[in-house]
Formats: structure tokens, sequence, C-alpha cells
């Protein structure tokens, strides 16, 4: 006997993002860091900083770090992205 | 039932040719736990629709972070896979609605390394209508209304929040709660106000609150008759808890069973006290994790107290369990006070008969 079931998922298609555009080159720029406050953070960041700055010639490093780390990013550092050239986040346990 | 005046169903179907071909269509596509599961046929989930009075577009809620839109018939369609009947339908939409209160932070909860379950606990004359069992067993498969709600719960995270593990759900251990956490509490087998109550329900309403819980420590003292005494075992273990995972308050759950309870009623104690005395004894100084390993993050502040709970309200006291047995558990939360347990009324007409077509 033929038995007609439902889909159980949302069926929903998530929406196309559109990645920001990439910079050339990262040379004189200003990079932000979101750390969700772990403490592995600290050295992949620091690390991850020192590169920036020798390797690639970045001008500035931003470090910021959410309230909640289980939560989205605060809106002020949401906000403060916007200036940056690049940002670093969603790393870090 | 609402019949012809309900709007179809919208979902996609497929026809398969038996059970046997349902359950390898739903496994094969990552739509359960793993477990069989009863296949969602049109008529049965209309049926919860039906008993709900709920049409299938309408809107349970939207989870805030990924906004994400959970329609009443979507949920319908996990809570018939997870074995639930139509009046078992309500408590699983109440407890969605809770659970995408922004305070619950059910992305957070479902996507942590942490490995928490929701726990989901039923209060009101509900529990009577569907049969929930709040006493032999109370935390693990004691009665089928129970199971299949936290299943529900569960299914309907997998499915339409994609909450599978290695996915959204990174979990590093979890716990068999993640299969099921619900139970209900056994009013009639106390002298105190529900839980529901004490978290600001009418008395005589029926009511879920959810957490996102840790699994149960169980812990026994049979050997006193001062409550003092007996809670303390309780607050020992919330203290352990402190030091072996997370120091932070948060809300705990603390069940309570009938021996134990009668000593504790026998002495004149509400909950509101149990709650005062456990907030008083559930605390340890932050110099206590170098005893445990954990030495490296006390830094400089050895002397600072953390309290298990924030404030004696944050206790969730539950009557459960046998009637024999001076065994207790405690629940911790997930992770301090990051999320907030969040109580709701079950809003469906359950004393009625769905209308006549």
């Amino acid at each position: 006997m033929i038995v007609r079931v439902l889909d159980p998922t949302h069926e929903l298609k998530a929406a196309g993002v559109q990645p920001a555009v990439r910079p050339s080159s990262l040379q004189g720029k200003t990079v932000g860091f979101i750390s969700n406050g772990k403490e592995g953070t600290k050295g992949y960041f620091t690390q991850l900083e020192r590169m920036l700055r020798d390797d690639l010639g970045v001008a500035d490093v931003i470090w910021r770090t959410k309230s909640n780390y289980s939560a989205p990013a605060d809106a002020h550092i949401v906000d403060e992205a916007r200036q940056w050239h690049a940002a670093v986040t969603g790393v870090g346990d | 039932m609402l019949g012809s005046n309900r709007p179809a169903l919208s979902s996609k179907a497929y026809d398969v040719d038996d059970f046997a071909a349902a359950q390898e269509l739903f496994h094969s596509n990552g739509w359960t736990d793993g477990l069989p599961v009863v296949p969602p046929t049109e008529a049965a989930v209309e049926a919860c629709l039906d008993w709900a009075l709920m049409p299938p577009d309408q809107l349970i809620g939207i989870e805030p972070v990924r906004a994400q839109p959970i329609t009443a018939e979507k949920l319908a369609i996990n809570a018939v896979m997870a074995g639930c009947l139509p009046m078992h339908f309500p408590i699983v939409a109440t407890a969605w609605q809770a659970m995408m209160k922004e305070e619950f932070l059910l992305h957070g909860v479902t996507s942590s390394t942490g490995g928490c379950a929701i726990l989901v606990i039923i209060n009101g004359p509900i529990r009577l209508e569907i049969g929930a069992n709040a006493t032999f067993n109370a935390l693990g498969n004691s009665d089928r209304a129970t199971s299949v709600i936290g299943r529900a719960i569960r299914l309907a995270l997998i499915n339409l929040m994609n909450v599978r593990p290695g996915g959204i759900d990174r979990t590093t251990l979890g716990h068999p709660g993640k299969f099921s956490y619900c139970l209900a509490e056994d009013e009639e087998g106390s002298d105190w106000q529900p839980l529901s109550v004490m978290r600001g329900i009418p008395q005589g309403l029926s009511a879920v609150t959810v957490m996102a819980a840790l699994a149960p420590r169980q812990i026994m003292n049979e050997w006193t008759t001062d409550p003092k005494e007996i809670l303390e075992t309780f607050a020992a273990e919330m203290r352990a808890n402190q030091r072996h995972y997370s120091i932070y308050g948060g809300n705990y759950a603390i069940v309570i069973p009938k021996q134990l309870r009668d000593i504790i009623q026998a002495a004149g104690w509400t909950k509101r006290d149990i709650a005062e005395f456990i907030y008083e004894r559930a605390r340890v100084r932050r110099g206590e994790w170098a005893d445990v390993g954990k030495g490296a993050i006390v830094r400089d502040r050895p002397n600072k107290i953390h309290t298990a709970l924030e404030s004696p309200d944050h206790l969730l006291v539950v009557a459960a369990g046998g009637p024999a047995g001076g065994f207790g558990a405690v629940i911790p939360p997930w992770m301090g006070s990051k999320t907030k347990a969040v109580t709701a009324a079950i809003g469906a007409c359950v004393d009625c008969e769905p209308p006549k077509g």
C-alpha cells in the first residue's frame, strides 16, 4: 500500500548572500578581530596579528570581544566593523 | 474538525511503498534522530492541527538569531514523527514558543560544544489528560506522553533548525536527554505550589517550562529527617557541578522525590524556603578551581564567591519521582545565565473537543 508522507524540513532555501568585496592587498589596511571571548582565541589572534602586521603590512588590528560567546556579535561591534577593511571572526574555542 | 475550512497543507509529499520504505526515506535524508519514526501522513498532521485549532500556516514563532520561522504545519509533522497524538501537540507548540523567546537563546543552546538538551517540564491539568506519569522513573521513559513530547522537541530542532550533529549542533559529547527530556510535576503528590505557579502562571492553568539542561546528577540521602541535611546534599552536588563543569550561576532544577518531599513538607518548608536555603549553600570560592585541575583560570581572584544561582528565583524546584527512595536529581544549566528558563501557559483549549466539521 502506498503511503504518502510529508517533508519535515522547512523547505526554505536560504537567501543567497553576497560576500563582501575582497581587498586586493592588506597593506596599510585596518583589520578587526571579533573574538568569542574564549581562552583559545588569545593565542590564535595574537599570532594572527603578528602575521598580518609583519607579513602582510596591515596598519592596524582592532580586537573586539562579544559579550556572549554563544550569541551574535553586539550591535555596537557590528556597527564599528563597517569601518574596517576586513574582519576575522567565527574562530576559537 | 476544521475540515474543509482548513487551508491545505503545503509541505512536499512523497509516496513510498510501505512503512519500511518510509523509514529509509527519512533516515537517508537525515530527518530522524536515528530511531524509527511514525510516518507523517496528511491525516495525522491534520489531526494535530485540528486538535490545537491551528491553521497550517500559523506562525508558532521566529527563531531570533537565524530568523527562522516555525509554522504549525512543520512542527506538527515533526510531532507526528516523534509519536505524538493530537492531544500532545499543544504542549509541543507551546514549548517551541517558549524556546524562541530571546532570553532562551535557542541558537546558542543548540549549537554549543557544551551539549545540553532542552528539558520540558509540564504543569497543570493537561498532565492528567495526556497520562503523563510524574512518579516512577520520572526522568526516563516513564510514559508515552512525556517520551514523545520530548522527542518532538529534538526532531523539530533537527529538521527545522538544522541542528544536526556536526552541522549546527557542534556538541562535544551531549547526553541521552537529547533523545527526549520531558517530565511532569507530581502536583497530586505534593503540597507545594506547582513550578508554573512559582513562575507566575495562574493556578489551574496548564503550562510548560523549558530549560537548557545538562544531564541529571543523581544524589541520595536516606539517613536523616532534617530538611537542611537533605537539601545540603543537593547543594553539594551543585557545588560539585560548579567546580567540575561551570562555576557560573544560572537556572538549576532540582527534582525532589516523594520520600524526601514528605520529610521536607512535614517540617513546613515551602519551595521558596528551599530555594533560599540552596541559594545560600550552593556557592564556591573561585580558588576551589585549583583543587580540581583548573588552577590556570583562578587568576588573581581566588576568594571571589560564585553562587550557583543568581537569586533564589533561579532555582526550579520540581516534585517528581517514585514513592520510595531517597534519590533526587540536580539538573544543571547549559552555561550559567547565558540562557534563561522560560515558562509559558498552554493556550489551546485542551478541555474542548475539536469542532465538528
